[in-house]
């Protein structure tokens, strides 16, 4: 099913390009007077009645959405059990990432675990060392809170320069959605923590054993250890039952399928936090405990994926805003690869550490645009161009670019990922 | 079903929260709650078997004993095949007596909610096997499965019954979760730190790395740590990170030796975690290290002892997080509106030209390095 109807996603990403002239004319067509026959022949779900309410006990999309789905680079990394698939966001719109949507981040699969067999334990530095099952998490107080989770390599490919041809491939290692879940502070202060407490070790329960060291302070400040998103509990693959919630900090500190917290007084230098998730610089040194996740955008809509199919005319360009600092105060846009600038609109919830969706409409004279965004946080943090930050970083950080994007858009409305004087 | 994990689950929740001596307050509660149950029980010293059987003294007493009650063939069963109705069991059969035990007659839906399992239990403790109001002493002893728990919080420290003081002193608030006992704590405690915090007993040799590392390794990451395929690379790059196309490997990279430890420790061989002796670790460290040129010694011994005393090159190339301090962060000011560069726009790369679009099927290395 999903490979049909990629492929014909394909086709009509492909061939459909030179049919979008022909599509205008259509329109113009119509507009005539020629009659559609879907308006004046009676169709099949118009007559028909179609599957009652014990078809689908769990709805699925419809079958005309099975091309939006997420999308692994299998030469990324070595095996499928240890890699990376991306969220489709050209295909989306609002902030909320839908759950099976998200994208996928595992080192060693999805443990599948059922939630009686789940223990979390907190030790270490504690005035008491504790032991919680599933049922004890659900009885302390509850919190829901909507925040973004970016892996630190999101946009990591395009160090060096352009290279993934659309925006679930450059910036799909994002999701937002709402948790639902216990402040991570609750369950500290139920073990006591001691004043010589100054980290924390989270632990996964998967094959990997993931582990991070978290400072203290943010363990105490807004972590939650979540059990339910967008309304349900977490996906397998999100770390059901448990999963540790690190607002505006890079993903990977957020320990799925959460087993341990551990308290001590300094940082245990694992290798997610030696040999991973350390930037790099030009002159061979490397920056580490990077965590926090800097001001940026992406425009989702029209980018290489969705094409401008419409021809010239009324455009609704869209996009993504984030800031790990906070909220996104001001989003802008601009069409001349970044020589003048116009502020777009931010939609829906302002949330800190949350999605930012904006949008920015205006009609298209079909001729070439070099689109990007660019976007300001509530702090001022004013997200920076890729040139800017490769001219102190060099090209080999792999981890936090936030560089701004470009999208060449041609007449055809032909979008590609390229790089701009 | 009365060993069914999901009873023995929410039966070890409550049972732990119920250790503590009964709080007047759930016994008050748990009087609310036995309204439910009044229709068919009675407990005191009047009680008289209803529909269903007298309570008093139901906890800790086995199943199905009251005298001149007509139990169910299955309550019965249940009771001289040894239930007994400690905190555990009694909480699981209150809250789903049909999932609880097939065939049992009490035709009550259960409790939904916690608090009033563990206030009814309370409630229940408070009466003796006379209906007489329960000693202190009685009530507040803990049940089989608690008692184990208790004993271990007393070796790691105060323990959960002392609440009261202990609780205030530490902002403690629920009494929710039961002590770890030091036996799980070792289970999952296995990291390991710089300052060697964490490494156990053990010891091992180059010469047996190599043995273990041909057999459980080699097949992904190389004979030499150069790894086959796109597994990743354990050894060799050492100079390679100003070049264009770092190698970054334990001998190159990697700051501290004890990050190797506890890495394969948890992790490794792939498909096969937590299947390594801590001898083996050891042995396979001491081999990593051989194969980085960092000891070349063959008969090379790494232990517990010496394990600290080795450092890796590269452990003074790292700094903190100073991000906030790049010339375009530390600049606040009102970015550029308006005609902020010269020129027209001209493409100086595009990512067509490199072909690594998934869709196009490229099979060619990415020359952007990896997602990690
Ligand atoms: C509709 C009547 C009814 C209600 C309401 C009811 N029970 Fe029962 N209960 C019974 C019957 C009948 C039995 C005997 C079951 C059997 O033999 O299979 C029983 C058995 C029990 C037993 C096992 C006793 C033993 O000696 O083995 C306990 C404990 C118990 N009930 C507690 C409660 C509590 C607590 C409540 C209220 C929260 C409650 N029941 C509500 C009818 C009821
Ligand atoms: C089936 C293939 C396979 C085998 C066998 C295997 N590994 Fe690995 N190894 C991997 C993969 C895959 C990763 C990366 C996992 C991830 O993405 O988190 C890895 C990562 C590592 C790393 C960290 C590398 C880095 O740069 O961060 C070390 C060290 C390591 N393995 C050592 C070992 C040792 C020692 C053994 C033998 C006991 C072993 N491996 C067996 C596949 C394998």
């Amino acid at each position: 099913m999903t490979t049909n109807a990629g492929a014909s996603r394909r086709a009509i990403l492909k061939g459909g390009l030179i049919g979008a002239a022909a599509l205008a004319g259509g329109a113009t067509a119509s507009r005539a007077g020629a009659s559609e026959s879907l308006i004046t022949e009676i169709q099949d779900w118009n007559r028909y009645p179609g599957d009652g309410v014990d078809a689908r006990p769990y709805g699925k999309p419809s079958e005309f959405e099975a091309h939006v789905v997420r999308k692994n680079v299998p030469w990324l990394t070595s095996d499928a059990i240890s890699s990376v698939n991306f969220t489709p966001l050209h295909e989306l719109d609002g902030i909320i990432t839908p759950s099976g949507l998200c994208f996928e981040r595992h080192h060693a699969g999805i443990a599948e675990i059922e939630p009686a067999n789940h223990r979390l334990m907190i030790h270490g530095l504690v005035e008491r060392p504790l032991v919680f099952t599933m049922a004890d998490l659900k009885r302390f107080p509850r919190e829901n809170k909507v925040y973004f989770l970016e892996c630190a390599a999101n946009t990591g490919m395009e160090w060096r320069g352009a290279q993934l041809n659309g925006c679930q491939f450059t910036h799909g290692m994002i999701h937002c959605l709402m948790y639902t879940g216990v402040r991570l502070k609750h369950l500290l202060d139920e073990a006591g923590v001691k004043t010589e407490g100054k980290w924390l070790l989270a632990e996964g329960a998967d094959a990997s054993g993931m582990t991070r060291s978290i400072p203290l302070d943010k363990a105490l400040d807004d972590c939650m250890v979540a059990f339910g998103m967008n309304g349900e509990a977490l996906r397998p693959e999100q770390g059901y039952p448990i999963r540790l919630v690190v607002p505006g900090w890079e993903g990977n500190m957020w320990v799925k399928w959460l087993r341990r917290l551990e308290i001590g007084d300094q940082p245990w230098q694992h290798r997610e936090e030696t040999s991973k998730y350390t930037d790099l610089m030009a002159n061979g040194k490397a920056r580490r405990f990077t965590f926090e996740m800097d001001v940026k955008s992406v425009i989702t809509n029209p980018s290489p994926q969705a094409p401008i199919l419409h021809g010239r005319g009324p455009l609704v360009l869209s996009g993504l805003a984030w800031s790990g600092k906070g909220r996104i105060s001001r989003v802008d846009v601009s069409m001349d690869g970044g020589r003048n600038w116009t502020t777009a609109r931010l939609d829906g919830p302002s949330l800190p550490k949350a999605l930012h969706r904006f949008y920015h409409e205006f009609d298209w004279d079909g001729s070439d645009l070099f689109l990007q965004s660019r976007a300001i946080d509530e702090h001022g943090f004013v997200q920076p161009t890729k040139d800017q930050l490769r001219s102190v970083r060099g090209a080999n950080s792999i981890y936090h670019n936030n560089g701004i994007q470009t999208w060449h858009v041609n007449s055809d409305g032909v979008i590609e990922n390229v790089e701009v004087s | 079903m009365w060993k069914s994990p999901k009873s023995l689950l929410l039966a070890a929740a409550v049972a732990t929260v119920s250790i503590g001596a009964a709080q007047a307050q759930d016994i008050a509660a748990g009087e609310k709650v036995f309204a439910k149950c009044k229709a068919c029980h009675m407990v005191g010293e009047n009680a008289k078997n209803r529909v269903g059987p007298i309570l008093n003294g139901i906890v800790g007493r086995a199943a199905g004993t009251v005298d001149g009650f007509k139990y169910s063939p299955a309550m019965a069963k249940a009771g001289a095949d040894g239930l007994l109705w400690d905190e555990a069991n009694l909480s699981g059969y209150l809250r789903d007596p049909k999932g609880f035990l097939k065939g049992n007659k009490m035709a009550f839906a259960g409790l939904k909610k916690d608090e009033e399992v563990v206030d009814v239990i309370a409630y229940l403790e408070s009466f003796d096997a006379d209906g007489k109001p329960a000693t202190p002493a009685k009530q507040s002893q803990a049940p089989a499965g608690a008692a184990a728990a208790v004993t271990t919080a007393d070796a790691a420290g105060p323990s959960r019954e002392t609440t009261g003081s202990v609780t205030e002193a530490a902002g403690l608030k629920l009494g929710l979760g039961r002590t770890a006992t030091p036996e799980e704590i070792a289970a999952w405690d296995t990291d390991v730190r710089p300052d060697g915090e964490g490494l156990p007993e053990g010891s091992g040799t180059v010469a047996h790395g190599m043995e273990i590392y041909d057999e459980r390794c080699a097949s992904c990451h190389g004979d030499f740590g150069e790894a086959i395929g796109r597994w990743p690379v354990l050894a060799g790059g050492q100079g390679t990170l100003q070049a264009e196309r770092p190698e970054k490997t334990i001998g190159s990279y990697w700051p501290y030796l004890s990050t190797v430890f506890d890495y394969v420790h948890r992790a490794m061989p792939f498909g096969d975690a937590r299947s390594l002796s801590n001898d083996d670790v050891y042995a396979l460290t001491a081999y990593l290290l051989y194969l980085n040129d960092i000891v070349d010694d063959e008969s090379f011994e790494l232990s517990k002892e010496n394990f600290t005393s080795i450092r890796l090159p590269n452990e003074d190339n790292f700094f903190d997080d100073d991000r906030d301090e790049e010339p375009f962060y530390a600049d606040k000011s009102e970015p550029c509106m308006t005609d902020c560069k010269p020129g027209a726009p001209e493409i100086t790369m595009h990512a067509a030209v490199l072909d690594v679009t998934p869709e196009d099927g490229g099979e060619e290395n990415a020359s952007g390095g990896g997602i990690d």
